[in-house]
């Protein structure tokens, strides 16, 4: 009996780590049930490849997810891997030291896969690697070919900035709104004031800007750009209530065909759809892409960008097969399936070849020529001035602030965070 | 508190020796019932309060140590921020509008709804139903509400007539809205609480005054009010601290929106300390909060005990 007894102990024994799984908690922000359903289909495939390895899928909501990240960060409930939007936030979360350096671990070839662009993205001012770039993303002016049409615009005539308040003017006395904003959650706003940024001061006027040279962002080109969106606001060219408006709201809104034109992401494309009454949201041959005016003396590159680069951290905790599992999901073969989808353009090499989506296509194409692919400016920034980046861009679309103050109050925050 | 101890220490001198033999026995009892609740409160409220008041001294992202001592910088931020004049006064319309509108409201239906009745006890459910709800459900039901591309109110205005503003987007009528949740959202909490205490005015004092030919209104302004003084005592208490706490409500209605009009106290705090990470901003605020709080806690005993002693 002994005998038996201590066999049975050492079968146990044998058997029991075989079982002890590490689990590997991945927060996302997805909130699309489709491309929820493809990234529970790669942890399906990956567990089976690795018994050893279970992969969990917590979701928080996009705002609330960058409310609570800081604590969580901090806290025994950590994710091991977690979304990021790469900027500011991620140098303070690299400095804090609440990331995890993974140079090591990556595999060359993951690196290869993301390229330069990817690996830089993510190394933290300290020189180490602490995540992995997932996907690139361009805000575009999305507009309603129909709406155009029925209003007489000529969509070409939009190209400067002059043109496109004309344009927006004739769309206004068609009795069609001209733009959906999302004012409410700020961030929509602030990619107006991004874009005439870009524009007007490119890439040397905003980096210097940034490290607080000479009048920072009180400076002309600023000024100017805050300026700029004035004349729109004053067209109030908004759907009414835009003030009160959510992200979600604008971009259905938008979907349903009651604006002209949305400045937005190029995921709103799935977004859009997902928001409208009739969750179809407006057809492809409906739906275009207009290229941001240009403006006239402005000192951005024509073929500027303003975008994401997102992608994945590892916390301090992580383990390595954290690690294992973000290199099998962001693999060309897996994230393939959601560029096909069109979810979003991966950076992985190869993954976004199969993509046929016109305007993922034309997005591509525009972040891979372009001569500078400027991170949103609240992230690029940080919380704290990107907050107030984004506060007075909302200021402007109602306007409620002067440009001269509302650059103070930029060059202000980045004097007090320095 | 203070007041309850110099109650005691006024007590008549042929006690001690009962008090002191009390004392011993109610040692055991405090040693059983005190920790639980001692730990509690000292785990989630005052350690939490010391650490608030630690950061608020100090520069501090909520990453890593806190060593960058800024002295009362945070508080001079605060003081000096472009919204926190709104948000003061906000929460002060708050507290003006739990007085003057929402406590009288549910003491007219209190008197209306204290009589024991089916009928009546459905009103009173129905009128209870909000305070149970959720307060991040009451707002979000509240901004269908008032949302003027698909809520209830523009149908409203349509039936009627009227153009209805967006509200949520006004800076104007974004606080009549707000205090119109709040009202209905709390009343029936303050409700609750007079018809209890109107429950237990005995039956025999009413009935006594209408015999001798007492009005209805008079038995209301002479009897009932009078009688159930601790229960208002206790609702403007909450009220008060209540208002000056307001935060769920807000977040999911407007966010503090449109230009920062509809903040809060706690509001403002929270987006100005909390999402922008600076937490040693967020603590100035709270201590700001806690300071006045705990000022209108003692100066309310201070009065109430003047008046109980009159």
């Amino acid at each position: 009996m002994k005998r038996i007894a201590l066999a049975a102990m050492l079968g146990l024994a044998a058997i029991l780590p075989a079982h002890a799984q590490t689990v590997v908690k991945h927060l996302h922000i997805t909130s699309i049930p489709a491309e929820l359903e493809l990234m529970n289909q790669a942890v399906a495939e990956f567990e089976a490849a690795n018994p050893d390895i279970k992969v969990e899928l917590p979701f928080l909501e996009n705002e609330a997810f960058k409310a609570k990240l800081t604590t969580l960060l901090q806290s025994a409930d950590a994710p091991d891997v977690f979304h990021s939007w790469g900027g500011g936030v991620f140098y303070e979360q690299a400095e804090a030291g609440v990331l995890r350096p993974v140079e090591d671990i990556v595999t060359a070839e993951a690196k290869d896969a993301i390229g330069t662009a990817g690996v830089s993205a993510f190394t933290g001012p300290d020189g180490h690697l602490y995540g992995l770039a997932r996907d690139v993303g361009e805000v575009v002016l999305w507009y309603n070919k129909a709406l155009f049409e029925q209003a007489g615009v000529d969509p070409a005539s939009m190209n400067t900035w002059d043109g496109f308040l004309a344009g927006v003017q004739t769309i206004k006395d068609a009795g069609i709104t001209p733009l959906a904003i999302g004012a409410k959650d700020k961030w929509p706003a602030h990619f107006w004031w991004s874009k005439l940024v870009v524009r007007l001061a490119g890439q040397e006027g905003f980096e210097a800007a940034a490290r607080g040279e000479g009048d920072g962002f009180a400076g002309e080109d600023f000024v100017k750009a805050g300026d700029y969106f004035l004349q729109l606001a004053a067209l109030e060219p908004w759907q009414p209530g835009f003030a009160a408006a959510a992200y979600g709201d604008a971009s259905g809104y938008f979907g349903d065909g009651k604006a002209a034109m949305h400045l937005m992401g190029d995921w709103d494309y799935g977004v859009m759809k997902d928001n409208s009454a009739s969750k179809q949201g407006i057809p492809d041959d409906q739906l275009g892409i207009l290229p941001f005016p240009t403006i006239e003396g402005g000192k951005g590159d024509p073929t500027d960008t303003l975008g994401g680069l997102s992608g994945y951290l590892f916390s301090r905790n992580a383990s390595d097969a954290a690690v294992k599992w973000v290199e099998f999901f962001n693999s060309a073969e897996v994230q393939a399936r959601f560029a096909n989808a069109n979810f979003y353009i991966p950076i992985a090499k190869g993954a976004a070849d199969g993509m046929v989506n016109p305007f993922k296509v034309q997005v591509a194409q525009n972040i891979g020529n372009a001569h500078w692919h400027a991170l949103f400016f609240d992230q690029a920034l940080g919380p704290n001035v990107g907050g107030v980046v984004n506060d007075i861009s909302a200021e402007l679309a109602s306007n409620a602030m002067s440009a001269q103050e509302a650059a103070e109050l930029i060059k202000e925050a980045l004097d007090d965070s320095n | 508190m203070a007041s309850v101890a110099a109650g005691t220490e006024a007590a008549p001198s042929v006690v001690p020796r009962k008090r002191r033999f009390m004392e011993r026995r109610s040692w055991i009892a405090l040693l059983i019932f005190l920790p639980p609740s001692l730990i509690l409160f000292t785990v989630f409220v005052v350690l939490p309060m010391i650490d608030a008041a630690t950061f608020s001294f100090f520069n501090w992202n909520g990453y890593g140590p806190i060593t960058d001592f800024v002295g009362f910088k945070n508080y001079d931020d605060v003081l000096t921020h472009r919204n926190f004049g709104t948000a003061v006064r906000n929460s002060l319309i708050v507290v003006a509008v739990s007085l003057l509108i929402q406590l009288p409201l549910a003491m007219w239906c209190a008197i209306a709804l204290s009589e024991r009745s089916v009928n009546i006890n459905v009103l009173r459910t129905i009128f209870f139903l909000p305070f149970m709800l959720a307060e991040v459900a009451a707002g979000l039901i509240w901004k269908f509400v008032y949302d003027g591309n698909y809520g209830l109110l523009p149908i409203i205005g349509d039936t009627i007539g009227v153009e209805m503003p967006f509200v949520l987007a006004d800076k104007f009528w974004v606080i009549p809205a707000i205090m119109l949740v709040i009202t209905w959202k709390y009343f029936g909490f303050h409700m609750m609480i007079f018809i209890a205490g109107l429950q237990s005015i005995p039956s025999e004092v009413v009935e006594a005054a209408r015999l001798d030919g007492v009005k209805k209104w008079q038995i209301v302004r002479h009897i009932k009010i009078p009688m159930i003084r601790s229960a208002m005592v206790i609702s403007v208490f909450f009220a008060i601290t209540g208002a000056l706490q307001l935060f769920d409500i807000i977040i999911p209605l407007t966010n503090g929106g449109p230009s920062h009009t509809s903040h809060t106290i706690v509001t403002f705090l929270y987006q100005f300390g909390i999402l922008r990470m600076k937490l040693g901003f967020g603590g100035a605020v709270s201590v700001l909060l806690f300071i006045a709080c705990v000022v209108v806690a003692l100066a309310y005993r201070r009065v109430l005990f003047r008046v109980e002693q009159t």
